[in-house]
């Protein structure tokens, strides 16, 4: 696809891929994302990695991601942009809700423990004007201002051990959701799991490496074809570069808006 | 447009501790001691095997007797280089889980300090007899400190009776079912605990490490 130049809108190239373990033990890629236009200029994109240690994870990773961009986006598409902090957690509170809903049932219909399905959730709202954002357990959002600053809005939360990762679907999911509104003119928005984190972000600060968003931020703004740039983003994620870094799924959602 | 301009932070790997924490009280001697040598020489080439949990698994050896001793402090496969260790006199488990749980505690802090994440610490308690030589408080205490450990997930503590160990004695010391080798089966134990610390290593479960299944020994 061809994008028209002058086209002025959203432009999203994401990518999710099995890390190189998973392929050791013949596990699927347990990751997912998902992305949506909700009217002028207004994007709803999510990032989901289910638990390693689970059976249905990637049944749960896509089925969060995809019900709460979905019903994020209808409620803007339905009424309009939140006016207030409060209304605007409470936009993206819903959408985690609905989430953890679906899995509800779904764990229901198949009659198989919660836990199975156990999945993080990283959800951004970004328009011409300001960027929401929601995630619970690992990942991070940033973004971009149009000088290429680039800027974590939220990131890893620290736990006491690393494999101490709190899910939608923990107890205490929803109400340790990280919740960031930033106000300002987003040029371009990464999402991505925790596969990538150690390579994104400079831990345990967990600022934005600038060098490391910089190249890709200029890969998305000057993106004219579509395929062409997941496939190029797919190999630069399949790279030995990368792999020799990380073996798990990643997942990396590019957005860049034109100006 | 190119992406092989992108740099990468550079981040200290996340640590995956575990101490062996070994019984070498007399009962040990002879053809026991030496499985258990040549075990610890397996476990390195095996994780040496692996490029990320060379570089995250680092491995301490706390032998226990009458005496407590570090043999090894923590290090990565790669500079862990096992002691010949021998076996003598009574067998003091509570002194040497302590010691164990002490030497993480200490590790942690220092990750901590460095800005270095880590895994949940492992102890991997082997031994071939009860507890023997020490008061029976400072058994239900070192008891207790495991159990609370492993409730706030700060520990995995896994226990491995060789034969002749008095399992119920172990069902006391660790929350977890103490494993039963079968026979001398260290080498297969050690390729088993290679391959979990790996896994650890690698992925990120909830709350339980996905083990593979035992075939060295018996819950």
């Amino acid at each position: 696809m061809l994008i028209n130049e002058v086209f002025d809108q959203w432009l999203v190239v994401a990518v999710s891929l099995e890390g190189t373990s998973h392929q050791k033990r013949n596990s699927p890629c347990q990751d997912a994302h998902y992305w949506q236009l909700a009217g002028d200029r207004i994007l709803v994109a999510g990032v989901a990695d289910g638990a390693g240690s689970v059976t249905l994870s990637e049944v749960g990773s896509l089925l969060a991601v995809q019900t709460a961009v979905k019903g994020i986006a209808s409620k803007i598409v339905e009424s309009s942009l939140p006016d207030s902090d409060e209304a605007w957690s409470a936009l993206l509170t819903s959408g985690l809700n609905d989430a953890l809903l679906a899995i509800k049932t779904e764990a229901e219909v198949r009659q198989v423990n919660l836990r199975e399905l156990s999945t993080t959730l990283l959800i951004a709202v970004a328009t011409p004007n300001i960027v929401a954002t929601i995630q619970i357990g690992d990942g991070a959002i940033v973004i971009a201002d149009k000088n290429g600053v680039a800027k974590a809005l939220t990131t890893p939360p620290i736990e006491e051990s690393l494999d101490l990762v709190t899910f939608l679907t923990s107890a205490n999911g929803i109400d340790s959701a990280q919740i960031c509104l930033w106000e300002g003119k987003p040029a371009q928005l990464a999402m991505f799991s925790d596969g990538l984190q150690m390579l994104a972000l400079q831990m345990p600060q967990g600022t934005a490496h600038a060098p490391f968003f910089a190249p890709l931020f200029r890969f998305v703004s000057e993106t004219k074809d579509l395929d062409l740039a997941h496939q190029e983003l797919t190999e630069f994620l399949r790279s030995p570069r990368v792999c020799d870094r990380t073996d798990d799924d990643l997942t990396l959602l590019l957005a860049s808006l034109a100006s | 447009m190119s992406l092989e301009t992108i740099e990468f932070a550079e981040n200290p790997e996340p640590r995956c501790p575990c101490v062996l924490l070994l019984d070498t009280s007399g009962s040990m001697s002879g053809e026991r001691i030496a499985a258990l040598n040549a075990g610890l020489l397996t476990f390195r080439d095996d994780l040496l095997q692996d490029n990320l949990a060379s570089k995250r698994v680092e491995v301490a050896i706390v032998a226990f007797d009458t005496t407590v001793r570090v043999e090894h402090e923590f290090a990565t496969a790669e500079n862990f280089h096992p002691p010949i260790l021998t076996a003598q006199e009574f067998t003091h488990t509570a002194s040497g889980i302590n010691k164990a749980l002490d030497l993480l505690q200490e590790r942690k802090r220092l990750y901590k300090d460095n800005g270095i994440s880590y895994y949940r610490p492992w102890v991997f308690l082997i031994t071939d007899g009860a507890p023997c030589g020490e008061d029976a408080y400072v058994l239900t205490q070192a008891a207790q400190r495991v159990k609370e450990e492993e409730t706030n997930k700060r520990v995995a503590f896994f226990a491995v009776g060789v034969e002749g160990a008095d399992i119920q004695a172990l069902q006391g010391l660790s929350v977890r079912s103490p494993i039963k080798l079968k026979g001398l089966n260290f080498r297969e134990m050690f390729v088993w605990l290679s391959a979990s610390m790996q896994r650890v290593s690698h992925s990120k479960p909830d709350e339980m490490v996905p083990l593979a299944p035992v075939g060295w020994g018996a819950v």
